[in-house]
């Protein structure tokens, strides 16, 4: 909003470009074409079908259509929201701003991830003399969208670029492409296509970064002839990055090129029928079991499993088999991109899903279709707990409940040993510190001779297996993670661990669990994790869970998570409790 | 296969050799049979080693002093000999106020007490033993205490900025005969040196050398360079032992809990604090 001020001298500059150029013919093109980084192309269609009046596109799933714009999904890392590149955001139109944004807050991020961009003084609104109302808002994956109220032009409103020079920036379009050269309500200058607006605002500092990557990747022109858009193009001295041709996995004949715009802008020209690319992400287990892999050795002869590794594809598969989904042997990509969507919405972190894919890597790899964890019992349920079992989980319960105010009855915690190794930064216990959480999900794994390390980023614990045999530590003494023994079975890393002080249990887990891991690479991309949890005084019969771990050395790196060092949550947590028995008539005991 | 370099053509010759001629003593070895070299022809450092002495009390000369009154003889600092070559670390005047002032709060603001991670090279000789875990691609470093642990990277061509700043830095080792060095920096500037409120900034870089002195003793040489705080740089030098106990390991020494009367007691419904 700042930025307003600065673009009323356009008209007179932009007029003077434009006589005073003697440049080649503008290509005929359209602005039709937002492409947005998502983690769910579904996801996609749906936030903008449900909140800015789009439609769905049959055959196209990761496209919508809003008006004469089609909003087009990606999928691929992001490098976050469109702040700080030359596209700073798109704009939607409302009948009634105040009811919509009223709507939206209701919404709110944890309903499906509308984050609000309040003005300074906490306002939404801002009603700007002779233009109209607007307010900001944050689709779920950074894209920025500002909401208007200009009955003139309902439906998509505007693309709005960010420009050190607004002037010359609109000129580049505008000798480039066409567009009319129009005023907003007779304030803003812009290009007009058709009924879409774009709009240049000055760059509040520095130079805009490139959008590659970013929440809005690039925006698209639609042309009727590639050929003569390509030839009027090169005459003008456009730069290609990609030359025109018809896309691997287009789903038409149109061909689509890209170009460099202004601003580090990127650009793509397509021709009229373009309707996108078929694309879907990889899937490292999947392609693990077409073929045959044959792990690498170490240089003194072991299996090799060094590297880094995320559960973030495992994120979000449920333990036990949810009764719901029968004897269903996997799910549809489809369902798996939604479970995965919706495991991270409805909680705290549901409006930071543009966070967790541009440090965490979420979308590197599609989202596992595994059903359930767990894969003995094949019904894919827990075995009975025992009486004894019973009476450990409630207790883990209870602990648990004491952590979330609100979740279960209200316990307020006397001290912090009413509250969970989780939350005290001790430990997540075994098998837990191996199960995918929403965030920092890094694995690390090296080795030496006779030895693996095995390091979770999540609390930051760190685990040394033996793969020679050694005694193992007399019954007197007990660890939280247990004392572990290793041994390869061919390409297999196999972990005993026994000794646990089975105060931090996994459901209930007792002292006496013996867990047995597998670790087998089977992709050199795919680490196959299985456990089994065999603890007779809690589960009538041993059972197992199966997830796969993903490589991400090439970016990925663990960072220190100083978990007690930095838990000021304990405090909050404390402190909370103490005022709240201090106020009266809370209930609280 | 990535074998470094650094080393030349006499590394690949004497890890060749070790394949050749003698696989058994390589692969078959048991964990704590003692082994002149590794598998890679550079000095066997992997094994569980400790310090023996009082530079976590203080790595400067220092008399007998009383421990937290509630502990009796307990915590007592017992006397010791420095570890600093020239006896002297030289602070910046005001530093030196800072670190006095360290040493009088220091049995409640030193971060061991509070089971924060120890930072380097305070990690090294805290009075637990740790691990050597040498790899090809990393040298793991695992110390119990704190869940505190160190990736020493081993296979970058030349060092890469820390991501964040760390308790524990980031660390590039390298090979310079029989020494394995190793450059540490990307500190959060929040670790002490010692229980006697020794310090250092976020500025701090530590470059370490373990240079073996036999199969079981490690001479460990680590130089601070922090021109916020000291005025040139200065070293500290000690001894390491190989833990030669039969099964000797790391045992992890989760102290959150023993910390947190310390941090949250204030906070109980019955404070203790």
């Amino acid at each position: 909003m700042t930025t307003r001020a600065g673009v009323f001298a356009f008209a007179a500059a932009l007029a003077s470009v434009a006589g005073g150029a003697d440049l080649a013919r503008a290509a005929d093109g359209e602005l039709r074409q937002v492409y947005i980084t998502a983690s769910s192309p579904l996801e996609g269609v749906k936030w903008y079908v449900q909140h800015m009046k789009c439609e769905a596109i049959a055959d196209r799933r990761d496209t919508a259509r809003c008006g004469e714009v089609e909003l087009v999904f990606l999928v691929q890392p992001t490098r976050g929201s469109t702040q700080g590149t030359g596209v700073n955001h798109i704009s939607f139109s409302f009948p009634d701003l105040t009811a919509k944004m009223k709507e939206l807050e209701k919404v709110g991020v944890q309903g499906s991830g509308v984050r609000l961009q309040r003005f300074p003084d906490g306002s939404m609104i801002r009603d700007v003399p002779n233009l109209f109302k607007l307010g900001f808002i944050f689709d779920p994956w950074g894209t920025r969208i500002e909401l208007v109220e200009d009955a003139d032009t309902l439906g998509f409103h505007h693309v709005h670029l960010s420009a050190p020079n607004p002037t010359a920036t609109l000129a580049w379009y505008r000798d480039r492409f066409g567009g009319k050269p129009a005023r907003l309500k007779g304030q803003l200058d812009g290009l007009l296509f058709g009924k879409v607006w774009l709009l240049t605002s000055p760059q509040s500092e520095g130079v805009p970064a490139s959008t590659e990557g970013r929440a809005i990747d690039h925006l698209a022109f639609v042309v009727k002839s590639m050929d003569q858009a390509a030839t009027d193009l090169r005459r003008q001295r456009v730069t290609f990055l990609v030359e025109p041709e018809v896309p691997k996995g287009g789903r038409t004949p149109a061909k689509r090129a890209f170009i460099a715009g202004p601003d580090r802008v990127k650009l793509a020209v397509v021709e009229t029928g373009f309707a996108g690319v078929e694309s879907r992400l990889a899937s490292a287990a999947v392609a693990a079991a077409r073929e045959p892999y044959a792990v690498p050795r170490t240089p003194w002869g072991e299996p090799n499993l060094q590297g880094v590794w995320t559960g973030n594809s495992a994120q979000g598969i449920p333990l036990e088999r949810p009764t719901s989904l029968g004897d269903v042997k996997a799910l549809t990509p489809e369902e798996a991109e939604a479970r995965r969507e919706r495991g991270t919405l409805g909680s705290i972190w549901g409006y930071e899903r543009e966070w967790r894919d541009t440090t965490l890597g979420y979308v590197k790899t599609a989202p596992s279709t595994q059903v359930a964890m767990v894969v003995d019992p094949p019904n894919g349920r827990i075995p009975p707990l025992t009486e004894e079992g019973r009476r450990r989980l409630e207790a883990a319960r209870r602990q648990a409940a004491g952590d979330e105010q609100g979740v279960g009855p209200i316990r307020l915690p006397e001290g912090p040993e009413d509250l969970s190794p989780y939350v005290r930064c001790i430990t997540r216990g075994l098998p837990g510190m191996m199960i995918p959480t929403v965030y920092n999900n890094g694995l690390q794994i090296a080795q030496g001779p006779g030895f693996v390390t095995i390091q979770k980023e999540m609390i930051h614990e760190t685990r040394v297996i033996p793969t020679r045999p050694r005694q193992h530590v007399g019954p007197g003494l007990t660890l939280w993670l247990g004392d572990p023994q290793g041994r390869w079975e061919g390409d297999t890393l196999v972990i005993e661990t026994t000794n646990f002080n089975g105060r931090a249990p996994f459901l209930g887990s007792s002292g006496g669990l013996k867990l047995t891991e597998r670790y087998t690479r089977i992709s050199p991309t795919a680490l196959e994790y299985r456990f089994t949890v065999d603890d007779p005084a809690v589960w009538t019969k041993h059972w197992t869970g199966m997830f796969t771990f993903d490589r991400d050395d090439d970016q990925y790196e663990l960072v220190e998570y100083a978990c007690h060092e930095g838990n000021y949550g304990m405090s909050n947590i404390l402190s909370g409790a103490r005022a709240r028995e201090k106020a009266p008539g809370t209930g609280a005991k | 296969m990535p074998i470094r370099l650094s080393g030349g053509a006499t590394v690949l010759a004497g890890y060749f050799l070790l394949l050749q001629l003698a696989p058994a003593s390589v692969a078959g070895q048991s964990a704590g049979a003692n082994r002149a070299q590794s598998w890679e022809g550079h000095p066997h450092l992997d094994g569980v080693w400790q310090a023996i002495g009082t530079a976590h009390w203080d790595l400067l000369d220092h008399p007998a002093r009383p421990g937290h009154p509630g502990l009796g003889a307990l915590g007592a600092m017992p006397p010791g000999q420095g570890v600093v070559v020239g006896g002297e670390i030289p602070y910046k005047p005001e530093a030196l106020e800072q670190k006095r002032k360290n040493f009088e709060s220091r049995m409640t603001a030193d971060p061991e007490a509070k089971c924060y991670m120890p930072g380097v090279p305070r990690a090294t000789y805290l009075p637990y033993p740790f691990q050597i875990i040498q790899g090809d691609q990393k040298i793991m470093i695992v110390y119990g205490f704190a869940e505190a642990s160190r990736t020493i990277h081993m296979d970058k061509a030349k060092p890469e900025p820390a991501p964040i700043d760390s308790w524990m830095g980031r660390s590039h080792g390298r090979w310079e005969k029989d020494t394995l060095v190793v450059e540490a920096a990307g500190f959060n500037g929040e670790a002490w040196l010692d229980r006697s409120g020794n310090y250092a900034s976020a500025a701090l870089r530590v470059v370490e050398h373990y240079m073996p002195r036999g199969p079981d003793v490690l001479m460990y040489e680590a130089t601070l360079e922090d021109p916020t705080v000291f005025t040139r740089p200065w070293t500290i030098r000690m001894p390491l032992y190989r833990r030669l106990d039969e099964g000797a390991r790391v045992l992890e020494f989760k102290c959150v809990e023993f910390s947190e009367d310390l941090l949250y007691g204030h906070l109980r419904k019955k404070p203790t604090r």
